[in-house]
């Protein structure tokens, strides 16, 4: 264990002087982090209610569609967002590229496949008469969303869970499209694996232990807002 | 459009011709892919049925600890790995750091959560009677077992694709840990992932990514199929 040891010795002190640095990283990730989840539950929240509820044709093959998005590989994402953002391309009039508004619809389009293809599950998950009784009693399209996110609800924050679990950690969309530049548009994961090439492992233990402390701490969290929000259903339940 | 279909134009050539890097980037990725889903699975199984089928104390701890894996930053694995391999660290002695194994080894501890994690939850969600009456009839352990992993064979293929998936889309760990050295252990990913390290290499960009894509699909498509099949025959003897 001497090397770890070694090198975890020298990295705790960075963590606790508060290494600007550091704190820099800590708060773009944690940025990127919010802007990402926040946008692609606005975005996917509609577009899986569309698919779950919806009774257009098509709509079986759009949810297979969703279901793949899941597997695309993030490496692919941002070289695609590269040859459409880069000065040539469609894009590039915006200056997007390596800039943080890049990491944040980077981040963003990675997260939505999770908020969608998971809160579909969800709501396809209920029990079958839930929905199809609301429905004949009249309600209407956005009653009926409501009615289906509230039940889902366990479902739906476990899709925000991965949602954030995505932007927390992935690198390889925030490297191509941010340029991993130093001290502008690094994450913690980011800025690990650039620690790592320059061969100072002190700073990408420091860099890799404060991020899996964000993670346990963001996880948790949420995991007991699901618990709880669990629990007040099945009071509602027990009651009727 | 006429960048992004300038590049696209680019790209077949490259393809089609066989490019030696490209065949070889493919032939690294499928090898990876095979080898570290094939150790997560031979590890991660008897794991995930103790999870499923066990009635020990810890049992659901150690089930939580499981899927908390899932959000297991792949640098994070990357870094911890690499100061275990490097000279001076535990397993130093093995000379393996920056080296094809090495890389089998880190995408099979990637891998691993999603077998570890998924197979409990399969095994739960079969009809709640089943397994309990072949204890009731006297089922050992094995075959107890078999009998879960034949009937939770969709959930268990869904973990297997999840698995495979990450080993061939993950590029933290498999360019900390190997170094990304080009034509030794430079997988698909990793090598799109380098492709942005230098310009003007647009027309290969776009080939690898082209290539990343198809061995996506062709992976999933291909348990997918596996997958259904067993679905159907399963649904037959439903049915009966």
């Amino acid at each position: 264990m001497h090397l770890i040891w070694e090198e975890v010795r020298v990295a705790l002190p960075m963590i606790w002087h508060r290494n600007p640095y550091l704190l820099s990283i800590i708060w773009f990730t944690l940025q990127v982090a919010a802007v990402a989840t926040a946008m692609a539950t606005a975005i996917g929240l509609p577009i899986a209610l569309a698919l779950a509820l919806g009774r257009f044709p098509g709509r079986q093959f759009l949810r297979m569609l969703a279901n793949a998005s899941l597997v695309l590989p993030p490496v692919l994402v941002g070289a695609i967002l590269y040859l459409l953002m880069t000065v040539q391309a469609p894009l590039g009039s915006l200056r997007l590229i390596w800039t943080r508004e890049a990491v944040f619809i980077a981040q963003t389009i990675l997260a939505l496949p999770f908020i969608v293809a998971l809160t579909v599950a969800a709501i396809q998950a209920l029990p079958e008469g839930l929905l199809s009784q609301a429905r004949l009693l009249g309600a209407g399209r956005r009653q009926l969303s409501m009615l289906a996110l509230r039940e889902a609800r366990i479902g739906v924050i476990a899709a925000v869970i991965a949602a954030l679990g995505t932007s927390l950690s992935e690198v390889a969309a925030v490297t191509i499209v941010g340029g991993n530049i130093y001290g502008y548009d690094q994450t913690l994961a980011s800025a690990t694996l650039f620690e790592v090439d320059g061969a100072h492992y002190a700073d990408a233990v420091a860099i890799a232990i404060v991020l899996i402390v964000m993670i346990l701490i963001l996880m948790c969290g949420l995991g007991l807002l699901q618990q709880q929000s669990g629990g007040i259903r099945m009071r509602f339940r027990s009651a009727t | 459009m006429g960048y992004v279909w300038d590049q696209i134009r680019g790209a077949i050539p490259l393809i089609t011709h066989g490019n030696p890097y490209l065949m070889n980037l493919l032939w690294v990725s499928i090898r990876v892919a095979l080898i570290s889903t094939s150790a997560a699975l031979v590890i991660g199984l008897p794991i995930g049925l103790a999870l499923g089928l066990g009635r020990f104390r810890g049992r659901r701890a150690l089930q939580i600890l499981a899927n908390a894996s899932l959000a297991l930053p792949s640098v994070v694995v990357g870094i911890g790995l690499l100061l275990l391999l490097l000279p001076g660290g535990v397993f130093g002695s093995l000379q393996i750091e920056f080296t094809l194994p090495a890389v089998y080894i880190a995408q099979a501890i990637l891998a691993l959560p999603y077998i570890v994690a998924l197979t409990p939850a399969a095994i739960q969600g079969l009809p709640p009677g089943l397994l309990a009456q072949a204890r009731a009839l006297g089922a050992g352990r094995v075959q107890l077992s078999l009998l879960a992993v034949r009937e939770a064979k969709i959930g268990l293929l869904a973990a297997v694709i999840a698995a495979a998936g990450a080993t061939i889309a993950e590029v933290g760990a498999v360019v900390i840990i190997g170094g990304n050295f080009e034509g030794r252990d430079q997988t698909l990913a990793s090598g799109l992932m380098d492709q942005f390290n230098y310009t003007g290499h647009e027309p290969l960009v776009t080939a690898i990514a082209i290539m990343l894509l198809v061995l996506i699909l062709v992976m999933a498509g291909v348990l997918t199929l596996i997958q259904q099949r067993t679905g159907g025959i399963r649904l037959r003897f439903g049915t009966a």
